[in-house]
């Protein structure tokens, strides 16, 4: 495994580090138990909606600092619906490239800036608290990172079904009973929806 | 400080330039094989002799009963599969522990996709196993048990002799593997007297040659060939080997045990003066693992609190020191330490733990620059840490 010299720079010395006193907005994604977990505050100008001032914590691994750091580092002096298209491909590509086994900590970066962004706007009568539905999951399926490869598993097409019913999450995945991975992908799912209060209970199911 | 500093040596180690010195005439002018009745075999077949006598003195072993592999993991697969095959007859039941080494775990995932029945015993917190699980364990059927002699994390020496014990209070015999390749160098080892069947060693966890190993066979003992070939050297393990390593393997033997006890005891002032460096510069740091004499010499292993063991790790690499993590995040297969886990540790410990394993090249300098760095990459990371942030925000509370 090799990280790019921009994946070291940023890591070795990250910007936009540290809590921020008062912010405007901010949010925490990831878990200690996974071995990764980001904070990010902003300081949002409330006329111009720009992002005047972003910060970050980090609880990780070299690719999980560097990425926080690029993440911050491009949403700043960006208004909100600018900051908005920022994706954890985009965050890849401005390092460089990441290791496969690594992508998932970009995404993670990625959508920590996403959430504090949604956060704010909640918050400021901007949007509606979005309702939970099947797509919700999708769109959290696909912040899940296959790590052989460091594609999403939407892309690679490895869930086969979806459903919701009554808060009953049913996931069927297309990952063998031999690959390395496939406790990794499914407690990364749990992680992303659990944190739906929608959600009461979730079943993962794998060919047999 | 310019130099290279290594403090992975359960890993590998470095060739001692003596062992080098030693395998170089096996490169070029003395490269034949054994073989009786021609000079040039002849001469090689009493250099290999040698090597092996020197091994065999160093443990105790009598020199037949050692067998030349091309490293640890084949002298356990030798060993495992030959045992495991010879004696199936008798019984399907093997046993191990949540805490031994790959080799072993993978051959009882092995075996048990070839029917065998596997009881996994359990550590305590300090990676110890005691044999009264292993009394509570054996079955009628039982044919082996397999235990790695020093835990390859944390240091941790289980107790061989005492298994052993408990297996000849049986009214069946059950075979007894260790894997050695930790323990060899670092302590002192009687074959005759430690009372397991087999027992693997490596070369290059000594400042030996990677790629050469031996297994530990006691006489009488039958072993099903596992390799199969033509016989250069032993027929456990037929076809070619290296004569250099070989002879650098048996170089490196005398070295270390030239005064073994001296060895030993300066390895230990140098992890307990790391150990005791570590603990006065860094707060929320915890030792994994057995304090003193339950654990081998040259193995420190700690957590490190609220910051994670891959970033710790470069960190220190980026200051040309290299040293190993238990975090999943520096792992291919993105999993904690099963080790630090097994012995009831969680996430966060696992992904902060970092193990330094010493050798005798290491010195008290080396050890008090790493500190220093360690010490500095540990606050730096904290700084950036969510869970330090809480933390400190609760104290100030």
């Amino acid at each position: 495994m090799q990280y790019s010299e921009k994946v070291l720079q940023h890591f070795m010395n990250p910007q936009n580090v540290g809590k921020m006193e008062h912010p405007d907005s901010t949010a925490t994604e990831g878990s200690p138990a996974c071995g990764d977990q980001v904070t990010i505050y902003l300081k949002v100008d409330e006329a111009s909606k720009v992002i005047e001032d972003v910060k970050f914590l980090s609880y990780g691994c070299a690719s999980n600092i560097a990425t926080a750091s690029i993440v911050t580092e491009m949403a700043k002096g960006k208004t909100l619906d600018e900051a908005k298209k920022i994706t954890w491909r985009d965050a890849m590509e401005a390092l460089d490239g990441l290791p496969p086994v690594k992508a998932h900590c970009s995404v993670l970066a990625a959508d920590t800036l996403q959430t504090a962004i949604s956060n704010y706007e909640i918050a400021h009568g901007l949007k509606e608290v979005p309702n939970f539905s099947k797509e919700t999951i999708i769109e959290e399926l696909k912040k899940i990172i296959y790590p052989q490869v460091g594609e999403d598993i939407i892309t690679l097409k490895m869930v086969k079904y979806v459903g919701f019913d009554n808060g009953e999450v049913l996931i069927d995945l297309n990952i063998m009973s031999f690959d390395q991975y496939r406790e990794n992908v499914a407690e990364e799912i749990r992680e992303h929806l659990e944190k739906y209060p929608e959600v009461k209970n979730i079943q993962i199911n794998f060919p047999s | 400080m310019n130099e290279q500093i290594y403090m992975d040596n359960c890993v590998t180690t470095p060739l001692a330039p003596e062992v080098l010195e030693a395998m170089q005439p096996y490169f070029s002018k003395e490269f034949w094989y054994p073989a009786s009745f021609v000079s040039t075999g002849e001469a090689t077949s009493s250099a290999v002799q040698e090597f092996k006598e020197i091994i065999a003195k160093a443990i105790n072993a009598h020199e037949e009963e050692l067998t030349f592999t091309s490293g640890g993991t084949l002298a356990n697969n030798i060993a495992l599969k030959g045992l495991a095959m010879a004696h199936s007859k008798k019984g399907r039941h093997i046993i191990v522990s949540l805490v031994d080494y790959p080799d072993l775990l993978t051959h009882a995932a092995y075996f048990e996709k070839m029917g065998f029945d596997l009881t996994y015993l359990e550590s305590d917190e300090l990676g110890y196993v005691s044999p009264d699980k292993l009394r509570a364990a054996v079955r009628p059927d039982t044919i082996l048990f397999m235990s790695t002699m020093v835990n390859h994390v944390v240091g941790t020496i289980q107790p061989i002799t005492e298994y052993a014990k408990v297996l000849s209070e049986q009214d069946h015999k059950i075979f007894f593997h260790v894997d050695g390749a930790q323990a060899f160098g670092k302590m002192p080892l009687d074959m005759q007297a430690l009372g397991m069947d087999t027992f693997s060693i490596s070369a290059h966890k000594i400042h030996g040659p990677q790629g050469v190993g031996a297994l530990w066979v006691k006489n009488g003992t039958r072993v099903s060939p596992y390799v199969h070939g033509v016989k250069r050297f032993d027929s456990l393990q037929p076809g070619g080997l290296s004569l250099a390593g070989i002879a650098g393997f048996a170089k490196a033997v005398e070295l270390v045990y030239a005064d073994l006890d001296g060895n030993i005891r300066e390895l230990r002032e140098l992890s307990d003066y790391l150990l005791q460096e570590l603990e006065k510069n860094i707060d929320y740091i915890e030792l994994n693992g057995p304090r003193g004499e339950g654990r081998v010499c040259h193995n420190i292993n700690v957590s490190i609190d609220y910051i994670e063991g891959e970033s710790m790790a470069m960190m220190l690499d980026r200051k040309g020191i290299t040293v190993a993590t238990g975090s999943a995040c520096a792992s291919q297969g993105l999993k904690p330490s099963y080790v630090l886990m097994a012995m009831g540790k969680n996430h966060v410990q696992s992904h902060g733990s970092m193990k330094f394993t010493l050798s005798r090249y290491n010195t008290k300098e080396q050890i008090d620059y790493a500190g220093a760095e360690l010490k500095i990459i540990t606050e730096r990371l904290r700084q950036l840490s969510p869970l330090y942030n809480a933390i400190k925000q609760q104290q100030e509370k």
